[in-house]
């Protein structure tokens, strides 16, 4: 594989990497101070972030800089503004804010002053998952050393612009990473996303115009408004600009976390950056990004991993977390798996998301401990269709539905097989079916 | 306002208002289980769901009528496969883990589940999962009961206490397929509104402890009548099994008076609806089956013309009789007991009893008397119930008329009056009052047709709910027949 330049991680493996000193060493704050002391306006900031195309690794894809456009007109809304920091990492397969937070924290905080700066915004909230009590603590104190260098609150660098940042600490629950339930948990209540319209941008937390960005997408901030949006561009595929962080597990000899350019296929991903399937093994199947993008069998390896690609082939970029599954993998046992995640994770405001998830479960259950009919497969089919797409609240009926179809379009053998000999030959050891509340217990 | 197309017909919606609302309003039936019109919505059941056409050259959505905002030129369909399609999924979803032990359930009839089951849903359910095996009956308070079973979480009942009486008591417990109504710490539910529960779960789920396996509400008669437990005069339909017996009060929408709600006071106010008469041939111990006389023992029922013309005499040679009546008279028993007071040259008066501790910030006003404003609108007084006993035992005659008014005064201040006093009384139930030499009985106010003014002005009707025993006669005809006895004597000659 071709060299190709990196930034995102270019100070993680440095000693001290989550201090005050070390980022300024490596010239950080100069974007913001850029930014406040030239000064640029913050049109100027959402230009430039338009201009790089970025676009949101929080899974969706949308373009950064057009979300922040979103954001009312300041000389007509005179409500104060939010921006709410997404890093509730929590889908199955995705670990790379959290490599970011922990070792990078000071990056964060200066892409939040300057996401504030460009949208008026008087606070940042950063919203943390609850178990990643290393990013918390290493993020606070990166917060306290910037307030205490000025960096942070009251007319920051001695100019006029004020920002402050706070933390929250998540609960455990996978829901509260959707950007509405996101804010109803930072508000106090209970993580069950909103209902739009009305969307984040008109009435986000407590009622003002909120934008909610993922943690890497914000990190991308500093590096293009120091660089040029020009110089992002130079990098990835036109229509997925920049650099991007893959997270990679499963049957493979090198997991991890990984700066790429957009566009390296997937099969390049696997065999050159994570060094092959392991064991010698062959592949069966990969989830591009994440369990709630479909997963698609060895024949479609070739796939760029960008976003449109990715979207061609049937599946979605997502969080870029590919999980790997090798040739003795069952993918009965691994949609059992997601099917429960995501049981267990519905936050049940919505009829089809609160009981298709668990008739999906069950379903799978059943076919992984060989008691499944041949009629559960269309019905599998025909659920997932009467919860997806756009059906819900939120999409976290379609991420339970995609995997499925897709299972069930791309493996429909394999389920058949576990269905006719009355138990799966792939499955590690004897069997025993538990009930569904135990596995909930 | 703003034109907007719905099932091919142009028509006129707020823009202000949710689809569904402009539905509704045009007689289009859309179903609704989360969305209620008195609470904020939440879009959560997706039962709602129509087609809305999209822009030129796009295809057709789905939405959630509930939350979608009516917009300029919408062509919305709620009839097309897609809309149908699209419910009966959602319907499939809510009956996937439902126990359909609908032959047992209380809501069978009035159930929103099953009506759009039959109207939209599949005939077989292709689950062959266990249901949800939860709490089949756990009791919330007083008043209301849960099947966490029958549930299907649209949270009506957890908005209810936010949205309407503003103290949160119920809430969500648990993640997704897990998910319970509780209320907060399991502490009982406090307040007069619970029993608004029963009627705003639009399944089975919350029931009220009152009503539970009283009667199957298909034998039910709904009658449009008003609330008597205070001035409010809420809306209300009085249900009766068979047209016979009370069984159930419900509140009725009414924008100007009470919404879509009612106190629990008034609720479960059926015991003065419901008493029994007295035993045969008896006058005390239960409802007075006719006219009484007092006679050498006491009380003696007799033929109510020839009481009718006793009472016409001893008014007549008592000259300067009381006339008081009951705060429950209607505008249409109170120009009858005018012209009574006309004939007998005495002031109208009404018996107003204090305010009780029942009053708060949302309905109940605390003042017993469901038609204060009228009778003070037709010229009767307040009269506090012991300054109506004082004047009472100071007179040498006086009437008494109207539901409950020997109640309202006080059966033991009454039983102290001097025996001196000639009284004639019009109630539903009397007791042993010495000085009351006669008493006819009267219909209860779900027993006449009738009109009370409420506080507001706002004129609430009364209708036959179930009809008056045998021998019980209008009051306002009462009335009338003893003022022409009284006056127009020239008339009998």
């Amino acid at each position: 594989m071709k060299d190709f330049p990196k930034y995102l991680l270019s100070r993680v493996g440095l000693p001290q990497s989550h201090t005050l000193a070390t980022y300024r060493a490596e010239g950080g704050y100069r974007a913001i101070e850029d930014v406040l002391k030239k000064p640029w306006k913050p049109e100027q900031v959402i230009g430039v972030i338009k201009d790089s195309g970025l676009r949101g690794r929080g899974g969706a894809g949308f373009p950064t800089g057009m979300k922040w456009g979103f954001m009312p007109d300041i000389t007509k809304d005179p409500r104060p503004r939010y921006l709410a920091v997404n890093a509730d990492e929590s889908e199955p397969g995705t670990c790379k804010d959290r490599v970011l937070m922990e070792k990078d924290p000071h990056g964060l905080i200066e892409g939040c002053l300057i996401a504030c700066f460009a949208m008026h915004a008087k606070a940042a909230y950063i919203y943390v998952r609850g178990e990643y009590r290393l990013s918390y603590s290493r993020l606070q104190a990166a917060i306290d050393e910037a307030r205490a260098a000025g960096l942070v609150g009251q007319n920051i660098l001695g100019t006029d612009f004020s920002c402050d940042i706070w933390m929250h600490k998540g609960a455990g629950a996978y829901i509260c990473g959707e950007e509405t339930g996101l804010m109803e948990s930072l508000e106090g209540k209970r993580g069950h996303p909103r209902p739009k319209p009305p969307f984040p941008a008109g009435s986000g937390l407590w009622k003002s115009p909120t934008t909610v960005n993922n943690v890497e997408s914000i990190f991308n901030a500093p590096f293009i408004v120091r660089n040029g949006a020009g110089w992002f561009k130079s990098m990835g595929v036109p229509k997925s600009t920049g650099n991007f962080l893959l997270c990679i597990s499963g049957h493979v000899n090198k997991p991890g976390v990984y700066e790429l350019p957009f566009g390296l296929t997937a099969r390049q991903i696997i065999d050159e950056v994570a060094l092959g399937v392991w064991k010698g093994r062959k592949l069966k199947a990969f989830f591009p990004g994440g369990s709630s993008t479909g997963l698609l069998p060895a024949s479609m390896v070739d796939v760029a991993m960008d976003h449109d690609s990715v979207k061609a082939a049937g599946s979605m970029f997502g969080t870029a977390a590919m999980i790997i599954l090798d040739e003795t993998a069952s993918i009965p046992q691994a949609m059992d798996v997601i099917a429960r995640f995501y049981d267990h994770e519905s936050c049940g405001q919505c009829s089809q998301c609160r009981e298709g998830t668990q008739w999906l479960h069950q379903i799978f259950r059943r076919i992984a401990h060989g008691r499944g009919q041949m009629s559960d497969l269309d019905l599998l089919v025909s659920l997932s269709n009467g919860m997806a797409p756009a059906k819900t609240i939120c999409a976290l009926a379609d991420a339970a539905a995609i995997p499925t179809l897709a299972a069930v379009k791309h493996f429909r053998h394999e389920f058949e097989e576990c269905i006719r000999l009355g138990r799966d030959p792939l499955a590690p050891q004897p069997q025993h079916a538990p009930e569904l509340h135990e596995a909930h217990a | 306002m703003t034109k907007i197309q719905i099932n091919g017909r142009e028509v006129e919606a707020d823009p202000k208002q949710p689809l569904i609302r402009a539905c509704h309003d045009q007689g289009v039936d859309v179903p609704m289980y989360c969305y209620h019109p008195g609470l904020a919505s939440v879009g959560s059941c997706r039962i709602c769901q129509v087609e809305v056409a999209g822009a030129p050259g796009q295809p057709s959505r789905v939405v959630a009528a509930c939350r979608t905002p009516v917009s300029k030129g919408m062509v919305v369909s709620t009839d097309t496969p897609k809309a149908h399609d699209a419910r009966r999924e959602c319907l499939e979803f809510l009956l996937k883990n439902h126990p359909l032990d609908c032959p047992i359930c209380d809501k069978a009839g009035e159930c929103d589940l099953q009506d759009y089951s039959f109207n939209e849903g599949q005939g077989e359910g292709r689950s062959s999962e266990p249901r949800r095996k939860l709490q089949k009956r756990k009791s919330l308070g007083d008043v209301i009961v849960l099947d966490e079973e029958r549930c299907i979480l649209c949270s009506r009942c957890v908005r209810f206490f936010t949205d309407v009486t503003k103290k949160a008591q119920l809430t969500v417990e648990g993640l997704g397929s897990r998910s319970v109504i509780n209320t907060y710490m399991d502490k009982p539910l406090e307040g007069n509104y619970q029993g608004n529960l029963a009627d705003i779960c639009p399944v089975g789920a919350l029931t009220s402890k009152k009503f539970r396996f009283q009667a199957r509400v298909w034998n039910l008669s709904k009658t449009l009548s008003t609330c008597g437990e205070c001035s409010r005069g809420c809306s209300i339909s009085v249900e009766s099994l068979r047209a016979k017996e009370v069984k159930r009060i419900r509140p009725r929408y009414n924008a100007a008076v009470n919404q879509w709600w009612m106190c629990d006071t008034g609720r479960h106010a059926l015991a003065p609806l419901t008493r029994p008469q007295a035993p045969e041939g008896a006058v005390l111990g239960g409802r007075l089956r006719g006219a009484a006389v007092r006679g050498y023992n006491g009380l003696e029922l007799a033929d109510d013309v020839a009481a009718l013309d006793l009472a016409a005499d001893m008014l007549a040679a008592h000259p300067g009789a009381v006339v008081i009546v009951s705060p429950f008279a209607t505008q249409e028993e109170a120009k009858a007991a005018l012209a009574l007071a006309q004939a007998l040259k005495a002031t109208p008066q009404f018996v107003s009893p204090a305010p009780n501790a029942l009053k708060d910030d949302l309905l109940h006003t605390g003042d017993p008397c469901p038609n204060r404003r009228g009778l003070v609108e037709q010229g009767f007084a307040a009269l506090e119930p012991a300054a109506a006993l004082a004047a009472l035992a100071a007179a040498p005659s006086a009437v008494l008329a109207g539901e409950r008014v020997l109640e309202l005064l006080g059966h033991e201040g009454l039983a102290k009056l001097p025996t001196k006093l000639r009284l004639v009384a019009f109630d539903v139930e009397t007791s042993d009052i010495p000085a009351l030499d006669i008493a006819f009985p009267v219909p209860t106010h779900v027993e006449k047709s009738g009109h009370w003014v409420n506080l507001d002005g706002c004129v609430g009707v009364l209708n036959v709910a179930v009809p008056p025993p045998a021998l019980v006669r209008r009051l306002d005809l009462q009335l009338a027949a003893l003022t022409a006895k009284l006056s127009a004597v020239p008339a009998r000659s």
